[in-house]
């Protein structure tokens, strides 16, 4: 895609500006109608669209062919036009629309801008119809790391309503082009994920009263309690676990980076690594890991070595790992959580009660998104809320990571909310 | 005995660095394989982790048969344990990672300094006043050596303050180098100081030799335009940087740090020497410019030290061309271990390497977002 200058992205927001008028015009069900019609179609693994991602995402984004369809089946099962409809009926509680007295009026802005990050296509799909729903037409900033999916979410919604389409534009420009990035940031409203340093730059350079709409850094962890390590539970956890981190080779912000154990016996924490590592080596072959760039590879390396040296100095340390380091599970001996290399790198450390995870997460724990936890028994619904009060957003079983549902309160937020203007209109 | 065995090991390497340093500086590979492999099997048997780190890897010194095979040690490694190939007792020193934004600093224990302080001076020589090695002529005035990082003294866990305390105290005492100084103290900038001690070699026309990190010249750089203040510094002047910025306030790309020297300092980038060193190393790096002009800039490594860059999946030497994970292997190590793998990302340039990043996430990391790209130049509107 060749590289927008600030002209151009000033005329594209120009132009979904105006393709929005008639947006704001129609009724919102119709709108939804569309939007669901597109989910329904993503969801088909058979569709153009899926065709589309299957061929052009490996090569884009460095995932594996396998990893991109087993991803999007997963992230997509509960992705229907249904939970759409469910999620604006949820948020929105079918608020009525201008002209109607004593009541909210909840409102897209006027046109909203989507600056994307990471490689992962889920976030991207939802991050475009989002707004759409709410009758703010859109501009879309791609990432680097995925080229191709907000443009194949452009095409599938011209397909099923052309002028839809024309609500969604998709621009490139250069990082560190601050005109076309200021003009970029001029419409009304703008979502942004990145670091919390990207965040902090960005709110910078938005000129109030413009809405910023972020999602930050996060990351997630598994906590396992004393069932999920019995004998006969084990295996199953070991698949379920390594299903989490093999799906988009960990590096999004739901694959967990670390595995915590409350288990009074030491050998269970064993046990739990090497049959992770052995799920993650019969994982390779079906869910093969994808490109690695250099310095993430060599991060891994790294990581690894020091483990290997951890070992060697006779601390409670065991590393797991494949000969070409295709994965890697380290057993620590501490609470204390280390680099997270991501490409299939976990590490399962011991915790003594879940009271301790706060500090055991360290600075991470602000940063938190989701928590897999399984193994509580009669325990398990205090568990799930001890670990919602540390601030996760979503608490789930293992094997479920990657298959949050569409309403997901993702960044503790809503899907819809963030992105209204709403009005309250008080009757005589 | 281990003692004899440390000492005659010592003895080789420091008549290695004793030996007269000449711009060509030729590195004697059949040399350095026999002392590499020799100390090998030394720190085998008495650095017990790095022993058993080794083996795990299935080195030992009967099946490492070339230098090439000696296996690295992360150099995190130094934050986890004292990689000690002496008894702890006969510890006299220890040095210490900067620990900006570490959550631990890797250390560098040293039963003796002396192959330390006998590595610092012929290679800064050699690369920061090659006119020392070459006899030539010298100018009016001898050139005056200031440093923009604390004395020893003030912070004694530094290996560059003490890599810079031993290059004034050694150049002094050869009569080398005019009045020479430290110009930070307590972690302030003493910037009048600084700026009186320029003039002054100005008004000798003694060139300069300015030295220290690079944030630290950020920081007097920052200062002088502040005053509006542009300095000629004498002919002959240079400037030798060397560290980051990680976890400071302000970062600068090397290119614009440069940039900013010749605008306040007017001297040119061809006359500016980046230093890459480590804490947990004896040697340093240098790069060429000043060694061989007109040439293109890259590190070099003094003859007792070499460099591998390796795929960091496979350990294996990248092809030309290819960029690859730094692994050092310092025969000044004799104490520790002599071949540490670093952080940093490289490319093989003639008979050196240019350096062309570092790995992401010393600290841990959630998802992969990547929209840290937007930050390039990206500040308040």
């Amino acid at each position: 895609m060749s590289t927008s200058s600030a002209g151009d992205v000033a005329t594209a927001l120009e132009r979904v500006r105006h393709a929005g008028m008639a947006l704001r015009a129609r009724p919102r069900a119709a709108t939804l109608d569309c939007l669901a019609q597109v989910l329904d179609r993503w969801r088909d693994p058979t569709s153009k669209a899926r065709l589309s991602l299957d061929l052009a995402l490996p090569e884009a984004t460095g995932f594996s062919r396998e990893v991109v369809r087993a991803g999007l089946v997963h992230a997509l099962q509960g992705w229907t036009g249904d939970a759409l409809r469910a999620v604006v009926q949820r948020e929105l509680g079918g608020s009525p629309r201008v002209g109607d007295r004593g009541c909210t009026l909840a409102e897209g802005f006027e046109t909203t801008s989507v600056l994307l990050a990471g490689a992962l296509p889920s976030p991207t799909l939802l991050a475009i119809l989002a707004p759409l729903a709410l009758g703010s037409p859109v501009l879309v900033r791609i990432s680097s790391g995925d080229p191709v999916t907000a443009r194949v979410v452009a095409s599938s919604i011209s397909e099923v309503d052309p002028r839809l389409g024309e609500c969604v534009e998709v621009v490139q420009f250069r990082a560190g082009d601050l005109g076309a990035l200021d003009a970029f940031l001029s419409a009304e409203c703008v979502v942004a994920s990145g670091s919390d340093a990207t965040i902090s730059a960005i709110a910078a350079r938005i000129r109030p009263p413009r809405r910023l709409v972020a999602y930050g850094h996060r990351a997630s962890v598994a906590v396992l309690g004393p069932g999920a390590l019995t004998s006969s539970a084990l295996p199953e956890t070991c698949q379920r676990l390594a299903l989490d981190v093999a799906l988009w080779d960990q590096l999004g912000c739901l694959s967990p980076l670390a595995v915590y154990v409350i288990a009074a016996d030491c050998s269970a924490i064993d046990d739990l690594a090497e049959g992770l590592a052995s799920a993650l080596a019969q994982a390779e072959p079906r869910l093969p890991r994808g490109r690695i760039p250099i310095a993430a590879a060599a991060a891994f390396a790294r990581a690894r070595a020091e483990a290997e040296v951890r070992v060697a100095a006779g601390r409670g340390v065991g590393v797991y790992g494949s000969p070409r380091d295709r994965w890697c599970v380290v057993r620590e001996d501490t609470e204390e959580l280390r680099e997270a290399p991501l490409y299939r790198f976990v590490r399962i450390h011991p915790l003594a009660d879940l009271a301790g995870l706060s500090a055991a997460l360290g600075a991470l724990a602000p940063h938190l998104a989701a928590v897999a936890i399984d193994g509580f028994g009669a325990d398990s619904r205090s568990a799930a809320q001890r670990v919602a009060g540390l601030g996760a957003s979503r608490v789930c079983a293992p094997g479920r990571m990657q298959a949050p549902p569409l309403g997901w309160h993702h960044d503790g937020q809503g899907i819809l909310t963030p992105l209204c203007r709403f009005s309250d209109l008080e009757a005589d | 005995m281990s003692d004899s065995e440390r000492s005659a090991l010592d003895a080789k390497v420091l008549a290695w660095m004793r030996e007269p340093a000449t711009i060509e500086w030729p590195h004697d590979e059949e040399r350095f394989d026999r002392l590499a492999l020799e100390l090998f099997a030394f720190q085998f048997e008495h650095c017990a982790p790095y022993g058993r780190f080794c083996a795990r890897r299935g080195r030992t010194p009967a099946t490492v048969q070339n230098w090439r095979d000696v296996p690295p040690v992360p150099s995190g490694a130094f934050k986890e344990l004292a990689l000690r190939s002496f008894a702890a007792e006969a510890t006299v020193h220890v040095f210490r990672t900067s620990g900006t934004s570490a959550p631990r600093r890797g250390e560098l224990h040293l039963d003796t300094l002396a192959l330390y302080e006998a590595s610092v001076v012929p290679s800064f020589v050699v690369h920061v006043l090659p006119e020392l090695v070459l006899r030539q002529p010298p100018d009016a005035a001898r050139p005056r050596l200031r440093v923009l990082a604390p004395a020893p003294l003030v912070a004694p866990d530094s290996s560059l303050s003490h890599m810079f305390g031993v290059l004034l105290r050694e150049l002094a005492s050869q009569g080398a180098i005019g009045p020479s100084g430290f110009d930070v103290a307590w972690g302030e900038l003493r910037f009048e100081g600084w700026l009186r001690a320029l003039e002054d070699a100005m008004a000798h026309h003694a060139p300069l030799v300015l030295c220290g990190t690079a944030f630290a010249f950020v920081h007097a750089l920052d200062e002088l335009a502040r005053r509006g203040a542009r300095l000629s510094l004498p002919a002959g002047s240079r400037v030798m940087e060397t560290g980051g910025f990680k976890g400071r306030a302000r970062e600068l790309s090397r290119q614009a740090l440069y940039a900013l020297i010749e605008e306040r300092l007017s001297i040119p980038p061809a006359r500016i020497v980046n230093q890459y060193g480590m804490t947990e190393l004896a040697s340093q790096f240098h790069d060429s410019v000043l060694r061989f002009p007109g040439a293109a800039r890259r590190k070099l490594a003094p003859p007792w030290v070499r460099v591998r860059l390796v795929d960091p999946a496979t350990g294996d030497q990248v092809l030309p061309g290819e960029v690859g994970v730094v692994v050092i292997h310092d025969l000044g190590n004799t104490g520790s271990v002599c071949a540490v793998e670093t952080a940093d990302l490289a490319r093989a340039v003639a008979d050196g390497f240019e350096v062309i990043g570092r790995e992401p996430g010393a600290e841990a990391r959630g998802c992969s977002l990547a929209a840290d790209e937007m930050l390039t130049g990206l500040g308040p509107a």
